[in-house]
Order: structure tokens, then C-alpha cells, then sequence
């Protein structure tokens, strides 16, 4: 069991979604930041979709009552065991009794904590992770509260010597304040006008105070729509549709005034057109950018997408190798 | 010797120095205050931070106003202490 | 590089990202059109394709969710062109169905509380969502507005924005098509089980929250249920599924408490019918084919 002694800003358990019911309504959830969490599970030595805490800007305080492996990745934090500093993107040991905290970050948004055999909550359709809009999965289907007390799952790793392994820098994520996020065109894009399908890759765009979640809320231009005689059933502003499926990572712009990025809690469909998608390798890296920071989409073929998302694969895979190697 | 800390924003966000409108604020400038007082709230997404002072001592000043929007790490208020 | 791929029924074909096929069947909200994704998108459910992990479908559109470490989605556009190729032979238009009641309490007190409370965000301030809805539609009165509403079936036509929730077109010959604008500006509030009314759309909300559509009453039975899972709760915690048809039949106070307190208890038994729905007998007799549906139910 781990205690809640302050649940930080908006920490909620996740794990690597839930699959099957997008067709019925229900987004798929899961860590935002997969990447970070996948490797944060790997380095305790957990199954894949083992369930893992994820915080937003502000952590936890933890109390643990029994010995286990922590590894916490992600956005860039202050973290302590019973006040004295631990290193992220490492294994750590922990013992009953002993008390995990965040502190500040100064990059990033999100951390993810991986404990050994993973958080124990009830999965609910196939997964663990929290889904607040429905008040689905996780703890109550909520973010964590004070006195929360989590179940750990009974750790299946044999090898005890995990501690000695830190993480490579090359294998670690470095949030910064502008990144290039690279997207598919595709789906209503071609309901863009030319100028507006230029200025979308052009013009740099501003990740606003309004990014959660559910939605990632970019500023910057102003974008057109082709003029067209609106299809019925469609709504009478440009940017609508006869209500369509939204793809998680696809960007959206109401009225062209500000561009949305959907995120993994979000809606599965409305009557915005859809204009691209971020490919999923970056929607990790855009999951750890907050206000005021900047983005530049560079459009990409969905073969160079397919592309880095098996180099992501490789480069977790040959983490699970390094450890093999060291321990 | 006095020492100033200084207290920043946890994340971008919106500064508040009441619970709740019309309430009292949380903290006055040159109040004397203990570790873990609730000093401004943060708001991002409508979710709360209570902004809690890690020293005791007294408030020097607040360095952002009352609904301002601050950036994370901007210098939020300054306390002085004893050491 | 192309983005778009063309079928040979004219559907239309992108990516959505690594993980995501949208294929767009229409452009105009269009009966024929939504059963034909209904077809579709049950022939890809049919075909069982490894690495497809959802299956979407919308109103005139559908999407594929699949998991590109198993199955690289650039293979699927074969298939889905084989299956759209064998579909536009398929003149025959129909689907299985459902037939489902749906009790519904017009001019309910908490619906009216919330309307009442939100008046400055819609286009008649000084009238009610349902006398506003008559008025616009050519009724003298809110009575006959709700008959014509609640007297021919619904089918829906887009299950998803959040679950539970299905967008429900009416199935009456296109001059009796009912129709409303929602709200100038979206309600941050809506009872839970509320009957809305939007574009030429109806849906019950599944759970309490915002929204947009015009507010005529409220269901006494739940589309959404997670603490209890009675009835047809027992295998999914959504009710609605794409080219469900609904009656949605009008009851007083004292059937609505009634069947709150079976609902509590878990007792309430909705009335569910298995049907077949055929466009070209709905076309030929948009008035008299809808009757005959409703004699599945039990």
C-alpha cells in the first residue's frame, strides 16, 4: 500500500490506455507522455501496460509501507526520499516507511512513478487508467486526494540488482521551450484554404494556459476555410462538419481563431473539421509543453511516422537490453 | 542574519490572493507567518495550488497582483527570515 | 504524396496520423449514406483484421484506431477498398437493429430549472426551449410539437463525443424533418438523462455537464451506467449503438417516478426489440414502414 499524504496539483493513475470503446464514446485515455512512462516501467522491471502515476506540474507526497523499486521520468523535477534528493530516470530503492515528494519542475509537465508490480487499482474495460469525464477507472475514476491508499500489485521481477542501472542520456526525454511537432495531413484538411494549409507548418504557434488532458489549446494565426456552400446537417460556421470522428492527436481549429490539439482524454468526435494529426512519437513530446511555449508543425509522410514510431520501439527495446546487460 | 527567499509560481497560471472573491486574502505584506502557511493560490484549468511558505518569517512584499497570469518559476512574493 | 485515397463508391480515404484511418463516406448528413457506414464499417468488424482496435462510426463517416506495432495501417486501404468495392454492388440497404423505449418526461421540472437559469445564452430568451422549438417548426403549441417529436421513431445515426452518448435522426418523410438550432452559447450545465434537441439531432445526455442542444425533457431511464449493471448494463456501460432506433415515448409524473425507483432498485426492464431496418421500404413509405418496426417491441 503507498498513502497519499498530498495528491499534488492533478496526479492520476494511467497506464497505456483503454482499447475497444472509442466507437461507443470513450476516449482512450492513458499516460500522455507514453514514452516516459514506458520507460519509467521498464526500469522497475514491470510489465508493459503496468499501471504508473502520472503528475501534472505539482507532485505527490507518497508514504510507502512496504520495500519496493521506484523509477520516476519524465518532465524535470526536484524529487526526495525522506528529504534527501533521489535521481529521476534511474532505480531507486525504497522503504517501508519512507516518504516519496515532488517538488518544483522546472521543465516539462508531467512525471510518471513506476513502483514495482505496478499500482493495483481495478481495471475497468481493460484498463487502469483514470478517465475524470466519466469518472472511469483509477481511484473513484478521480485524480488523487489526501488519504488516498493505492494497492501495489506483487512484484513479478526475480532480479534484485536492478539498482545499480542510470538511465543513458540518450534514452531520457529533454523538454524544452520550442520543439518541432510533426503531423499527417490528412482527414477535412482539404477543407483549409491554401494559404491557411501554408500557414499551419509556416508560423510558429503558442501552447496556451488552456492544455490539459483533454485538449491542448494552441494561439497564434488565424486560419481560413475554403468557402463552400455548408453540407446539411453541418452547422453554418466554415469550420463544421457533419459531426465526424476525432482521431487522438488531431488538430482542429473553431471558427479559425485558435488551433486544438486532442489529447487522450478527449472527445471521439464533433462537428469541427479535423485538419491533421500529430504523429504519436511527438504527441509525447507536446504532452510535456505547457504556456508560453512554442511549437512549428512540419508535415511528414505517414511512412517516415511509421518510421520513428518503430525507432521509438527500438530505442525501448534496447533499454530493456542495457539493463539485461548491467544487472 | 536576515536571509530573503523568494516564493515562485509552481506552473503558468493564474495568481490569486484569496480563497474566494470578496474573502480575505490569504496573507498581508508584513505578516508574520509560519512554515507551511497558504500565502496565494495558483489556478491553471480550474484546478487549485495553495502556495505554501517552506520558511517562517515575515512577508515582504506580494510581486504579482491579485488575478495577474504568471509564468512558472516568476517570483510570486518574498519572505524574510531569520537565520 | 497523396493524402487521400478514392474508393470506387466515391468514400474517401486519409490518415490520421500512425494510428488512425478516416474514411468519409458523405459530406451531407444523409440517411443512406449513415447506413451505408453502418454496412461498412460492420463488414470491417466481420473481417476481424488483426491490429484494428476500434471501429468508429459516425453519421456520414467512419474511423479505424489501429495499433501500428501489430498491423501497418497503410495495408488496411486494400481492404477497406475491397470491402467499399463489394459494398456499392450491394444495392440492398439493410441493417440489424435494435428497437429500443425510451421513456420520456417532456417539460420536466429539472430540465426547465436548468433552461430557465441559462436564458442569456439562447436566441429567445423570453420563451422555453420547447415553446421556442414549436414555434420555429410551425406548431400553435408545445403539445403538438411533442407529439410530432415523440410519435415517430428516432435512429441513431453517431454514437460517441462521450460515452453514452448517440445522436439520433428522426425517421419521418423529409417535409415532417423537425429542426433547432443549439444554444448561441453552450449551457455549462444539463441534467443528467436530459432529451436534447440540436441541428436535426436528438440525443439523451448520459451524464450531467454542458451543452448546446435545446432541452424538451427528461428520460427516466439512464443511457450511461457504471455503478449498476442491470439489464442491459451487464455488458456495457453504454446503452446506444450505432442504427439503434428509439421510441421515445411520452410519460407523466407519476410513470417517470415509477420507473426512477425500479431503475434505483435495478429492476427496471427497458423494452427491446431485434429488428431489421430497410432503407428502400423506409424511402418508398417513410410514414407507414416506421409502424411496422415498432411491433419488435415486446
Amino acid at each position: 500500500m503507498i498513502t497519499v499524504i498530498q495528491p499534488g496539483l492533478y496526479t492520476t493513475v494511467q497506464d497505456r490506455g483503454r482499447f475497444g470503446f472509442y466507437g461507443v464514446g470513450f476516449p482512450p485515455s492513458g499516460s500522455m507522455d507514453l514514452y516516459s512512462s514506458a520507460v519509467a516501467n521498464i526500469l522497475v522491471g514491470n510489465p508493459a501496460n503496468a499501471a504508473v502515476l502520472e503528475t501534472t506540474f505539482v507532485g505527490p507526497t507518497l508514504e510507502f509501507e512496504r520495500n519496493g523499486r521506484i523509477a520516476v521520468t519524465g518532465a524535470t523535477a526536484d524529487i526526495t526520499i525522506d528529504g534527501v534528493s533521489i535521481q529521476p530516470w534511474t532505480i531507486v530503492e525504497i522503504k517501508k516507511g519512507q516518504v516519496l515528494a515532488f517538488g518544483g519542475i522546472s521543465a516539462g509537465v508531467r512525471n510518471y512513478l513506476a513502483i514495482s508490480g505496478g499500482i493495483g487499482v481495478q481495471p475497468v474495460m481493460g484498463s487502469r487508467s483514470t478517465y475524470v469525464a466519466s469518472n472511469l477507472g483509477g481511484v473513484e475514476g478521480r485524480a488523487l486526494l489526501p488519504g488516498d491508499r493505492l494497492e501495489v500489485l506483487a512484484d513479478s521481477e526475480s532480479r534484485t540488482n536492478r539498482n545499480r542501472f542510470e538511465i543513458p542520456e540518450y534514452l531520457r526525454v529533454s523538454p524544452m521551450p520550442h520543439h518541432v511537432i510533426r503531423i499527417v495531413p490528412g482527414l477535412c484538411n482539404y477543407l483549409l484554404d491554401p494559404q491557411s494549409q501554408q500557414l499551419l507548418t509556416a508560423e510558429t504557434f503558442t501552447v496556451s494556459t488552456e492544455a490539459n488532458r483533454t485538449g491542448y489549446r494552441l494561439t497564434g494565426h488565424q486560419l481560413s476555410f475554403i468557402e463552400r456552400e455548408q453540407p446539411f446537417g453541418a452547422g453554418s460556421d466554415p469550420s463544421n462538419v457533419v459531426n465526424l470522428g476525432y482521431p487522438v492527436g488531431s488538430l482542429q481549429a473553431p471558427s479559425g481563431t485558435e488551433l486544438i490539439c486532442l489529447m487522450r482524454d478527449a472527445v471521439t468526435g464533433g462537428g469541427y473539421a479535423t485538419l491533421a494529426t500529430v504523429i504519436s512519437v511527438d504527441l509525447d513530446i507536446l504532452a510535456q509543453m505547457k504556456f508560453p511555449e512554442t511549437v512549428l508543425f512540419e508535415t511528414i509522410s505517414m511512412e517516415a511516422a511509421l518510421q520513428l514510431r518503430a525507432e521509438r520501439g527500438k530505442r525501448l527495446q534496447s533499454l530493456v537490453e542495457l539493463i539485461d546487460a548491467v544487472t | 542574519m536576515p536571509e530573503i527567499h523568494e516564493i515562485a509560481a509552481p506552473f503558468p497560471g493564474v495568481f490569486y490572493r484569496r480563497a474566494a472573491p470578496g474573502s480575505a486574502p490569504l496573507a498581508e505584506p508584513e505578516q508574520v507567518i509560519a512554515v507551511g502557511h497558504v500565502i496565494a493560490l495558483v489556478e491553471v484549468m480550474k484546478m487549485f495550488h495553495e502556495v505554501q511558505s517552506a520558511v517562517a518569517g515575515r512577508i515582504t512584499e506580494f510581486c504579482a497582483e491579485d488575478g495577474d497570469a504568471v509564468a512558472m518559476g516568476q517570483i510570486i512574493a518574498k519572505i524574510e527570515s531569520q537565520s | 504524396m497523396n493524402t487521400y485515397t478514392e474508393f470506387v463508391d466515391g468514400a474517401q480515404a486519409s490518415f490520421g496520423g500512425d494510428e488512425f484511418i478516416f474514411v468519409e463516406v458523405a459530406t451531407d448528413m444523409d440517411l443512406e449514406a449513415t447506413l451505408r457506414v453502418i454496412a461498412l464499417t460492420d463488414s470491417v468488424a466481420a473481417a476481424e483484421i488483426s491490429g484494428v482496435t476500434d471501429i468508429c462510426p459516425a453519421h456520414v463517416s467512419y474511423m479505424l484506431r489501429v495499433d501500428p506495432d501489430i498491423r501497418d495501417p497503410r495495408d488496411l486501404l486494400p481492404i477497406l477498398a475491397e470491402i467499399h468495392k463489394q459494398k456499392a454492388k450491394d444495392s440492398k440497404l439493410t441493417i440489424g437493429s435494435r428497437i429500443i423505449e425510451m421513456p420520456i418526461l417532456y417539460q420536466d421540472p429539472w430540465s426547465h430549472e436548468v433552461l430557465m437559469r441559462f436564458r442569456d445564452r439562447h436566441q429567445d430568451p423570453t420563451s422555453t426551449d420547447l415553446d421556442y422549438c414549436s414555434r420555429i417548426n410551425g406548431f400553435s403549441s408545445a403539445p403538438e410539437f411533442i407529439h410530432a417529436h415523440s410519435s415517430r421513431l428516432h435512429i441513431a445515426t453517431f454514437v460517441g463525443f462521450m460515452p453514452g452518448n448517440a445522436e439520433c435522426y428522426q425517421l419521418v418523410p423529409s417535409e415532417m424533418q423537425l429542426q433547432a438550432p443549439k444554444y448561441v452559447r453552450p449551457r455549462t450545465d444539463t441534467p443528467d438523462r436530459a432529451l436534447g434537441f440540436g441541428g436535426a439531432f436528438s440525443t439523451i445526455y448520459p451524464v450531467q455537464g454542458a451543452g448546446g442542444f435545446q432541452l424538451l425533457g427528461r428520460c427516466a431511464a439512464p443511457v450511461y451506467e457504471t455503478k449498476k449493471p442491470f439489464g442491459p448494463f451487464e455488458h456495457s456501460t453504454v446503452l446506444p449503438k450505432g442504427g439503434d432506433i428509439f421510441q421515445y415515448r411520452s410519460i407523466e409524473m407519476a410513470e417517470y417516478e415509477d420507473i426512477r425507483s425500479r431503475v434505483e432498485a435495478g429492476t427496471y426492464q427497458y423494452r427491446i426489440g431485434i429488428l431489421e431496418f430497410d432503407l428502400s421500404q423506409f424511402r418508398e413509405d417513410p410514414t407507414g414502414y416506421p409502424l411496422t418496426l415498432v411491433e419488435a417491441l415486446p
